[in-house]
Protein backbone atom coordinates (compact mmCIF):
# COMPACT_ATOMS: atom_id res chain seq x y z
CA UNK A 1 0.00 0.00 0.00
CA UNK A 2 2.94 2.42 0.75
CA UNK A 3 4.03 2.07 -3.01
CA UNK A 4 0.53 2.91 -4.05
CA UNK A 5 0.45 6.39 -2.22
CA UNK A 6 1.74 9.50 -3.78
CA UNK A 7 1.93 8.22 -7.51
CA UNK A 8 -0.16 11.15 -8.91
CA UNK A 9 1.49 14.45 -7.32
CA UNK A 10 0.15 17.49 -8.90
CA UNK A 11 2.37 20.18 -10.10
CA UNK A 12 3.12 23.14 -7.55
CA UNK A 13 3.19 25.58 -10.64
CA UNK A 14 0.46 27.42 -12.69
CA UNK A 15 0.63 26.37 -16.13
CA UNK A 16 1.45 29.43 -17.93
CA UNK A 17 1.85 28.36 -21.49
CA UNK A 18 -1.25 28.76 -22.71
CA UNK A 19 -1.38 32.68 -21.37
CA UNK A 20 -0.67 34.25 -24.34
CA UNK A 21 -3.91 32.53 -26.36
CA UNK A 22 -6.02 33.59 -23.00
CA UNK A 23 -4.96 37.17 -23.42
CA UNK A 24 -5.10 37.45 -27.40
CA UNK A 25 -8.47 35.68 -27.22
CA UNK A 26 -9.45 38.38 -25.22
CA UNK A 27 -8.19 41.13 -27.26
CA UNK A 28 -9.84 39.86 -30.14
CA UNK A 29 -12.67 39.54 -28.43
CA UNK A 30 -12.97 43.27 -26.92
CA UNK A 31 -11.64 44.49 -30.41
CA UNK A 32 -14.52 42.73 -32.52
CA UNK A 33 -16.78 43.59 -30.05
CA UNK A 34 -15.92 47.39 -29.46
CA UNK A 35 -18.10 49.70 -31.40
CA UNK A 36 -17.28 53.53 -31.86
CA UNK A 37 -20.42 55.80 -31.51
CA UNK A 38 -19.34 58.43 -34.80
CA UNK A 39 -20.75 61.77 -34.90
CA UNK A 40 -21.83 62.54 -38.05
CA UNK A 41 -24.70 64.14 -40.06
CA UNK A 42 -26.03 66.63 -42.20
CA UNK A 43 -24.81 69.64 -40.72
CA UNK A 44 -26.65 72.81 -40.95
CA UNK A 45 -26.21 76.40 -38.79
CA UNK A 46 -29.84 77.77 -38.46
CA UNK A 47 -29.95 81.23 -38.23
CA UNK A 48 -29.85 83.62 -35.66
CA UNK A 49 -32.84 83.81 -33.94
CA UNK A 50 -33.11 88.00 -34.46
CA UNK A 51 -31.79 87.13 -38.24
CA UNK A 52 -33.75 88.27 -40.91
CA UNK A 53 -32.19 88.98 -44.36
CA UNK A 54 -34.41 90.01 -47.26
CA UNK A 55 -33.08 88.32 -49.72
CA UNK A 56 -34.04 89.06 -53.67
CA UNK A 57 -36.85 86.74 -54.79
CA UNK A 58 -34.62 86.04 -58.17
CA UNK A 59 -32.07 84.42 -55.82
CA UNK A 60 -34.42 81.76 -53.95
CA UNK A 61 -35.57 78.49 -55.66
CA UNK A 62 -38.25 77.70 -53.33
CA UNK A 63 -38.88 73.98 -52.61
CA UNK A 64 -42.19 72.73 -50.71
CA UNK A 65 -41.90 68.94 -49.74
CA UNK A 66 -45.54 67.57 -49.59
CA UNK A 67 -46.55 64.89 -47.31
CA UNK A 68 -46.53 61.95 -50.20
CA UNK A 69 -42.71 63.34 -50.21
CA UNK A 70 -43.02 64.77 -53.49
CA UNK A 71 -41.41 68.47 -54.05
CA UNK A 72 -42.77 71.52 -55.67
CA UNK A 73 -40.29 73.59 -57.41
CA UNK A 74 -40.78 76.98 -57.86
CA UNK A 75 -38.08 79.30 -59.09
CA UNK A 76 -37.34 82.99 -57.79
CA UNK A 77 -39.66 85.27 -59.61
CA UNK A 78 -42.09 82.75 -61.66
CA UNK A 79 -45.34 81.24 -60.83
CA UNK A 80 -45.12 78.25 -62.24
CA UNK A 81 -44.57 74.96 -60.54
CA UNK A 82 -42.86 72.00 -61.34
CA UNK A 83 -43.80 68.93 -59.05
CA UNK A 84 -40.48 66.19 -58.66
CA UNK A 85 -39.43 63.07 -57.27
CA UNK A 86 -36.61 63.91 -54.68
CA UNK A 87 -34.32 62.67 -56.48
CA UNK A 88 -34.31 64.76 -59.14
CA UNK A 89 -33.35 68.19 -57.23
CA UNK A 90 -29.82 67.59 -57.16
CA UNK A 91 -29.52 68.04 -61.03
CA UNK A 92 -32.39 71.02 -60.82
CA UNK A 93 -30.25 72.38 -58.35
CA UNK A 94 -27.00 71.93 -60.58
CA UNK A 95 -28.50 73.64 -63.64
CA UNK A 96 -29.95 76.95 -61.58
CA UNK A 97 -26.95 77.40 -59.42
CA UNK A 98 -24.73 77.31 -62.59
CA UNK A 99 -26.96 80.45 -63.95
CA UNK A 100 -27.24 81.90 -60.45
CA UNK A 101 -24.34 81.71 -58.17
CA UNK A 102 -26.22 83.70 -55.69
CA UNK A 103 -28.79 81.42 -55.68
CA UNK A 104 -30.57 80.59 -51.78
CA UNK A 105 -32.86 77.29 -50.97
CA UNK A 106 -35.56 77.93 -49.15
CA UNK A 107 -37.38 74.47 -48.04
CA UNK A 108 -40.83 74.40 -47.00
CA UNK A 109 -42.31 71.58 -45.12
CA UNK A 110 -45.79 70.31 -44.47
CA UNK A 111 -46.37 70.26 -40.92
CA UNK A 112 -47.68 66.66 -41.39
CA UNK A 113 -44.81 65.87 -43.81
CA UNK A 114 -42.06 62.78 -42.06
CA UNK A 115 -38.68 64.24 -41.22
CA UNK A 116 -37.39 61.65 -43.19
CA UNK A 117 -38.59 63.49 -46.60
CA UNK A 118 -37.15 66.73 -45.86
CA UNK A 119 -34.30 64.54 -45.08
CA UNK A 120 -34.05 63.31 -48.59
CA UNK A 121 -34.30 67.06 -50.11
CA UNK A 122 -31.59 67.91 -47.36
CA UNK A 123 -29.52 65.40 -48.66
CA UNK A 124 -29.91 65.98 -52.08
CA UNK A 125 -28.91 69.62 -51.88
CA UNK A 126 -26.00 68.92 -49.69
CA UNK A 127 -24.86 66.46 -52.58
CA UNK A 128 -25.41 68.96 -55.14
CA UNK A 129 -23.14 71.35 -52.95
CA UNK A 130 -25.30 73.92 -52.45
CA UNK A 131 -24.47 76.01 -49.28
CA UNK A 132 -26.82 78.24 -48.52
CA UNK A 133 -29.97 76.04 -47.10
CA UNK A 134 -32.98 77.67 -45.16
CA UNK A 135 -35.54 75.29 -43.71
CA UNK A 136 -38.71 76.41 -42.53
CA UNK A 137 -42.33 75.47 -41.68
CA UNK A 138 -44.71 75.92 -44.49
CA UNK A 139 -47.52 77.92 -43.10
CA UNK A 140 -50.96 77.08 -43.88
CA UNK A 141 -52.55 78.84 -46.47
CA UNK A 142 -48.77 79.45 -48.32
CA UNK B 1 37.25 37.26 -45.62
CA UNK B 2 37.79 33.21 -46.86
CA UNK B 3 35.33 31.14 -46.24
CA UNK B 4 35.86 28.59 -43.40
CA UNK B 5 38.68 30.62 -41.63
CA UNK B 6 37.31 30.41 -38.28
CA UNK B 7 36.06 33.86 -37.47
CA UNK B 8 32.96 32.97 -39.42
CA UNK B 9 29.36 32.68 -37.34
CA UNK B 10 31.09 33.04 -33.89
CA UNK B 11 27.40 34.45 -32.60
CA UNK B 12 24.81 32.29 -34.04
CA UNK B 13 21.61 34.04 -33.80
CA UNK B 14 18.72 31.62 -32.61
CA UNK B 15 16.61 30.50 -35.52
CA UNK B 16 13.03 30.89 -33.10
CA UNK B 17 11.32 33.61 -32.72
CA UNK B 18 11.39 34.37 -28.73
CA UNK B 19 7.80 33.97 -27.40
CA UNK B 20 8.53 34.28 -24.08
CA UNK B 21 7.16 37.56 -23.95
CA UNK B 22 3.93 37.07 -26.11
CA UNK B 23 1.67 36.83 -23.15
CA UNK B 24 2.96 40.09 -21.95
CA UNK B 25 2.63 42.06 -25.54
CA UNK B 26 -1.17 40.63 -25.36
CA UNK B 27 -2.14 41.61 -22.13
CA UNK B 28 -0.21 45.11 -22.63
CA UNK B 29 -2.85 45.31 -25.93
CA UNK B 30 -5.60 44.41 -23.96
CA UNK B 31 -5.13 46.61 -20.99
CA UNK B 32 -4.28 49.60 -23.43
CA UNK B 33 -7.65 48.99 -25.20
CA UNK B 34 -9.92 48.51 -21.95
CA UNK B 35 -8.16 52.25 -20.75
CA UNK B 36 -9.18 53.62 -23.85
CA UNK B 37 -12.61 52.07 -24.87
CA UNK B 38 -15.10 54.84 -23.33
CA UNK B 39 -18.73 53.31 -22.99
CA UNK B 40 -21.26 55.60 -24.02
CA UNK B 41 -23.59 57.12 -21.40
CA UNK B 42 -26.75 57.41 -22.54
CA UNK B 43 -29.04 53.87 -23.10
CA UNK B 44 -30.36 53.01 -26.23
CA UNK B 45 -33.30 55.23 -27.61
CA UNK B 46 -35.92 53.58 -30.13
CA UNK B 47 -35.50 55.54 -32.90
CA UNK B 48 -34.78 54.74 -36.29
CA UNK B 49 -32.22 56.99 -37.90
CA UNK B 50 -32.71 58.06 -41.81
CA UNK B 51 -30.40 57.83 -44.36
CA UNK B 52 -28.59 60.98 -46.69
CA UNK B 53 -26.12 60.37 -48.84
CA UNK B 54 -24.47 63.43 -48.14
CA UNK B 55 -23.85 62.29 -44.50
CA UNK B 56 -20.36 63.50 -43.21
CA UNK B 57 -18.41 62.87 -40.26
CA UNK B 58 -18.39 65.63 -37.53
CA UNK B 59 -15.01 66.58 -36.08
CA UNK B 60 -15.91 68.34 -33.08
CA UNK B 61 -14.56 66.99 -29.61
CA UNK B 62 -17.08 64.60 -28.06
CA UNK B 63 -17.36 67.37 -24.87
CA UNK B 64 -19.21 69.75 -27.41
CA UNK B 65 -21.59 67.53 -28.56
CA UNK B 66 -25.01 67.23 -27.31
CA UNK B 67 -27.37 64.43 -28.42
CA UNK B 68 -31.13 65.62 -29.05
CA UNK B 69 -33.42 62.20 -29.15
CA UNK B 70 -36.68 62.54 -30.94
CA UNK B 71 -38.79 59.59 -30.89
CA UNK B 72 -41.42 58.76 -33.07
CA UNK B 73 -44.46 60.04 -30.48
CA UNK B 74 -42.62 63.12 -30.64
CA UNK B 75 -41.34 63.11 -27.19
CA UNK B 76 -37.65 64.85 -26.75
CA UNK B 77 -34.91 63.29 -24.76
CA UNK B 78 -31.82 65.10 -23.45
CA UNK B 79 -28.91 62.91 -21.63
CA UNK B 80 -31.44 60.23 -20.81
CA UNK B 81 -34.67 63.00 -19.76
CA UNK B 82 -37.54 63.55 -21.26
CA UNK B 83 -38.04 67.22 -21.64
CA UNK B 84 -41.03 69.08 -22.17
CA UNK B 85 -40.88 70.39 -26.31
CA UNK B 86 -41.19 73.98 -25.16
CA UNK B 87 -38.79 73.47 -22.23
CA UNK B 88 -35.61 72.50 -24.70
CA UNK B 89 -34.41 76.22 -24.88
CA UNK B 90 -34.06 76.34 -21.19
CA UNK B 91 -32.42 72.92 -21.06
CA UNK B 92 -30.18 73.97 -24.03
CA UNK B 93 -29.45 77.39 -22.99
CA UNK B 94 -27.45 76.63 -19.89
CA UNK B 95 -25.20 74.27 -21.60
CA UNK B 96 -24.30 76.09 -24.52
CA UNK B 97 -23.36 78.81 -22.24
CA UNK B 98 -21.01 76.23 -20.53
CA UNK B 99 -19.31 75.06 -23.44
CA UNK B 100 -17.84 78.64 -24.39
CA UNK B 101 -20.52 78.80 -27.57
CA UNK B 102 -19.09 75.89 -29.04
CA UNK B 103 -22.16 72.98 -28.60
CA UNK B 104 -23.10 71.24 -31.19
CA UNK B 105 -26.26 69.82 -31.42
CA UNK B 106 -26.79 65.98 -32.90
CA UNK B 107 -30.53 65.86 -33.48
CA UNK B 108 -31.28 62.32 -33.37
CA UNK B 109 -34.83 62.07 -34.55
CA UNK B 110 -36.68 59.06 -35.60
CA UNK B 111 -37.18 59.61 -39.82
CA UNK B 112 -41.10 59.28 -39.26
CA UNK B 113 -41.78 62.20 -36.64
CA UNK B 114 -43.84 64.98 -38.54
CA UNK B 115 -41.89 67.68 -39.42
CA UNK B 116 -43.82 69.97 -37.33
CA UNK B 117 -42.08 68.30 -33.96
CA UNK B 118 -38.39 68.91 -35.22
CA UNK B 119 -39.23 72.42 -36.83
CA UNK B 120 -40.64 73.04 -32.70
CA UNK B 121 -37.35 72.11 -31.60
CA UNK B 122 -35.00 73.84 -34.14
CA UNK B 123 -36.92 77.10 -32.82
CA UNK B 124 -36.21 76.54 -29.22
CA UNK B 125 -32.45 75.94 -30.65
CA UNK B 126 -32.48 78.72 -31.89
CA UNK B 127 -33.80 80.46 -28.87
CA UNK B 128 -31.26 78.97 -27.03
CA UNK B 129 -28.78 80.16 -29.43
CA UNK B 130 -27.59 76.91 -30.33
CA UNK B 131 -27.61 77.35 -34.29
CA UNK B 132 -25.26 74.45 -35.06
CA UNK B 133 -27.07 71.65 -35.55
CA UNK B 134 -26.01 68.43 -36.84
CA UNK B 135 -29.09 65.72 -38.50
CA UNK B 136 -27.81 62.79 -37.54
CA UNK B 137 -28.04 60.57 -40.60
CA UNK B 138 -26.48 57.34 -41.39
CA UNK B 139 -24.51 56.76 -44.73
CA UNK B 140 -26.59 55.56 -47.59
CA UNK B 141 -24.51 54.16 -50.59
CA UNK B 142 -25.50 54.95 -54.09
CA UNK B 143 -26.93 52.27 -54.96
CA UNK B 144 -29.49 51.76 -52.48
CA UNK B 145 -30.12 55.00 -53.30
CA UNK B 146 -31.01 54.57 -56.98
CA UNK B 147 -32.96 51.93 -56.23
CA UNK B 148 -35.71 53.03 -54.20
Amino acid sequence: MAIMRRKKRASGEIPTSSMADIAFLLLIFFLTTTVFDEEKGLSIVLPEAAETVAVPQKNILHMVVRPDGLVEVKRGESPQVQTVRYNEIEQIWRFEASRNPNLIAAVKTDPTASYRHMINVLDELQVAGAERISLQLLEAGQ
Amino acid sequence: MIRGSGLERKSKASSEIPSSSLADMAFLLLIFFMVSTTFRKEQKRDVVIPEAEATQKLDEPRKYVLHLYVERDGSVYINDRHVPIDQVSAVVGPLYEQSDRRLVVNLRADRDVSYQVVDMVQKELQEARAVRVTFYTNLESRVTRERR
